[in-house]
């Protein structure tokens, strides 16, 4: 033979793909450090000492959230407690959940370890989306929280006959096939009381996550509930 | 020069991302670019082969 | 060792592979059938409520896929290991025991999710009925059995690798296995935090389908053309090599597509962006080289043959196997490549992601890269273990193929409308509330797409039946040349 290629040959196209399939490995590795550490659940003091967390501490329970635009950003992001005018939190205004904005770091905790335990043992995701993933028959649970139909004037709590929306939302998901709402109806899943307000924390911590702006103009059309 | 982060928690990755595409351009480059080394070390081992 | 895959016959390893292949094409059914019960629920949304409620029929439905081509896959590489290293598959005794755990296994997990359904919110739950995270529902303690017995189907590839010979085909294989089955790892554990949750569930959804699955692909393509068509071995593993450089090149990063919205920082839009959307390029050289070499060797045939132009014999020794394989360049660049890169960037995805589009490209996807290939490895397996030297289509076969591709595209299709309906109505116009979602479910087009997703996930069945019937009767049709 007298001049072999080198783009023809095994052992080039072998060793470039050990090279890049390596490579690729030990950036990704490195790329789940960085991000791991960015993505790490804050605790009450991050919220106290008013630190921005993409995934909060679950005492965010607590807080007021909202869902507005941010001019750094360039998009949508959850304001907790309060905006400063500029799309940052304030980490001040409180809301009630369950009568009471004072639910201790251990507290809230357990009610979310419950309420995530409850959206896998009850294959929520296989009918809903959680941000974004999952089946596609029922809505989006990313921001269900801040969703309008759950509000004082929305169609989701009248129904339920309660005062508050987790209230309404309890109560929902306690007993879904009684109030149908929709032609495709969720059905019972046999939630207890309290796996329900396991859930409610698990939907409100959720909205509260920084999911760089998915979704986008959330509520807008109707009036825009808790945005502008 | 540089762009000012606009990310909730800066990071050397957001750092390389500069402007449209240069994170992503960065990484593909310093991918492809060994396999030049790679590439002239098989053109040697080919040639003395012969 | 290169004319012994025409027989199975006295192959342990290849008896092993054709008990895979068995159970896959079982389950290949139950994946169908309760697909079908899923999409008669889109239309008639009272159809089996609070007996088989969707999020059951979906679970079965997306876990049977998952499985049966688990199965197939460890099926393909029991048949291939003895061709390629030219000794019988070390182990074998081991393998065989592990496929009836791993079958037993799976029979209880199913029933459990048939008739529990759903447990109370805590840790029993988890290890006992299921984990709730799409795609590995599997309990806890049938993921430690996953692990176990993917441990001795690695081991034995291994062990059969290391004393045999080792072509660039098992090499790739042996590379390949060993990430598939510890990438399972990365889905084995609970965490409050629902970020973390699915960042780590992507490293198993996409290093599997994006990455490991697909250089598998490539592997049992290379086989494929090389026995099938008798293509030649150093380019074929040559073409193998710049698959797995391009399609790990692009998968490996490309799992950034998954952190645009879950939490993770701004920065992945970029590295999920570009990436991914160099995903297609592989499956578009996968293309070419499948059609290449198959001209190629055609073509060195013909010129053989010029005394005889009238009797030109086709190379293809196995005619619904090629089929098949050629059905998997063309679906795999389709729906993993193009139905992929249509929602793939960030500024798209924005407001595709959680849709029908994504079904879409889901159903298209898992049927054009890996349901096709591993039909066309139960083809193979049919001709080897019945010793047959050529084998031809028949009239189910053709029907098989046709029906099941017809309809698996159909599905995507009416999905795609679907997904643009959602995308423009619930997520453009009404910005993605519980109001804005069932404005668009209820739409004209959504709905009937959703009609025509019926009909054609019944084409589909049909052809599915006609392919079960052509596995147990072509083996001994008298059309193939023995």
């Amino acid at each position: 033979m007298a001049n072999k290629s080198v783009w023809s040959d095994n052992r080039f196209w072998q060793r470039s793909a050990a090279w890049v399939t390596g490579f690729a490995s030990v950036l990704l590795i490195w790329l789940t450090f960085d991000t791991s550490a960015q993505i790490s659940m804050g605790n009450d003091a991050d919220l106290q000492n008013g630190v921005t967390k993409r995934v909060p501490g679950p005492t965010v329970i607590n807080y007021k959230i909202t869902y507005e635009m941010s001019q750094k950003r360039g998009h949508e992001v959850p304001i907790i407690g309060g905006n400063d005018g500029k799309g940052m939190s304030l980490f001040q205004e409180k809301e009630t959940f369950f009568g009471r904005d004072d639910w201790s770091e251990e507290e809230a905790a357990e009610l979310l370890h419950l309420g995530k335990l409850g959206t896998q043992a009850k294959n929520c995701m296989n009918c809903h989306t959680l941000l974004g993933n999952g089946a596609y028959y029922a809505p989006d649970l990313t921001k269900a929280w801040l969703d309008p139909a759950w509000g004082p004037n929305g169609s989701m709590q009248a129904m339920t006959g309660k005062d508050t929306k987790e209230e309404a939302m309890a109560e929902f998901l306690q007993h879904p096939s009684q109030y149908p709402t929709h032609e495709r109806m969720m059905p019972n899943l046999g939630i207890t009381a309290e796996e329900a307000k396991g859930i409610v924390a698990f939907l409100k911590h959720m909205s509260s996550i920084d999911t760089n702006g998915f979704p986008r103009n959330f509520a807008k059309i109707q009036g825009a509930v808790h945005g502008k | 020069m540089f762009e000012p982060f606009t990310d909730v928690v800066p990071s050397f990755f957001g750092w390389l991302n500069q402007g449209p595409l240069t994170l992503t351009i960065f990484l593909h480059t310093v991918i492809i670019l060994p396999m030049i080394w790679i590439y002239f070390q098989e053109k040697k081992r080919l040639e003395n082969e012969n | 060792m290169a004319s012994n895959h025409l027989t199975g016959i006295g192959s342990e390893s290849k008896q092993l592979a054709t008990w895979y292949f068995t159970f896959a094409a079982i389950l290949f059914g139950a994946q169908l059938l309760f697909g079908l019960v899923a999409a008669i629920q889109y239309v008639m949304p009272g159809f089996l409520f609070e007996v088989l409620d969707f999020s059951v029929a979906r679970m079965l439905h997306i876990n049977a896929l998952v499985v049966w081509m688990v199965f197939a896959m460890f099926g393909a590489v029991y048949w291939l290991l003895p061709d390629e290293t030219g000794i019988e598959t070390v182990g074998i005794k081991i393998g065989k025991l592990l496929y009836w755990i791993f079958v037993a296994a799976i029979a209880v997990v199913v029933l459990v999710y048939l008739f529990i359904q759903v447990g109370p919110a805590d840790e029993t739950s988890i290890w006992f009925i299921h984990e709730g995270r799409e795609y590995i529902e599997a309990p806890r303690w049938a993921d430690f059995g996953i692990v176990v017995v993917a441990l001795g189907f690695v081991g034995n590839l291994f062990l059969t690798g290391i004393k045999g010979k080792q072509t660039g085909i098992v090499t790739v294989l042996m590379a390949d296995m060993i990430a598939f089955a510890g990438l399972y790892l990365a889905g084995m554990f609970f965490t409050d935090n629902i970020t973390v949750d699915q960042y780590w569930w992507w490293w198993v959804i996409h290093l599997w389908v994006e990455a490991t699955w697909e250089v598998y692909v490539g592997s049992i393509a290379a086989y494929g053309l090389i026995t099938m068509i008798g293509a030649h071995r150093k380019t074929v593993e040559m073409w193998l090599w710049i698959e797995v450089a391009m399609l790990f090149g692009s998968g490996i990063l490309g799992l950034g597509h998954h952190y645009f919205w879950i939490g993770t920082p701004e920065y992945w839009w970029e590295i999920g962006a570009l990436f991914s959307a160099l995903e297609p390029l592989p499956l578009v050289a996968m293309f070419i080289h499948v059609l290449y070499d198959w001209g190629k060797t055609q073509g060195a045939e013909m010129n053989a043959e010029h005394t005889d132009e009238d009797n030109v014999r086709s190379v293809i020794k196995n005619k619904p196997a090629f089929t098949w394989f050629v059905l998997n360049a063309f679906g795999n660049f389709l729906g993993a490549g193009i139905w992929g890169f249509f929602h793939t960037l960030p500024q798209v995805n924005l407001y595709t992601h959680g849709t029908q589009f994504t079904s879409a490209h889901g159903h298209l996807a898992f049927f054009g890269a890996y349901a096709t290939i591993l039909v066309g490895m139960m083809y193979i397996a049919i001709q080897g273990t019945n010793g047959i030297k050529v084998m031809k289509h028949t009239k189910s076969s053709i029907w098989a193929v046709s029906m099941i591709t017809g309809g698996v595209v159909g599905m995507t299709v009416a999905l795609t409308i679907a997904g643009y309906v959602q995308v423009l109505v619930s997520r453009a116009q009404m910005g993605a509330t519980w109001a804005g979602y069932f404005d668009g479910q209820s739409g004209m087009w959504f709905a009937q797409a959703m009609d025509w997703r019926l009909i054609m996930g019944a084409v589909t069945f049909i052809g599915f039946l006609l392919l079960v019937k052509d596995f147990l009767s072509t083996g001994k049709n008298p059309v193939h040349e023995r």
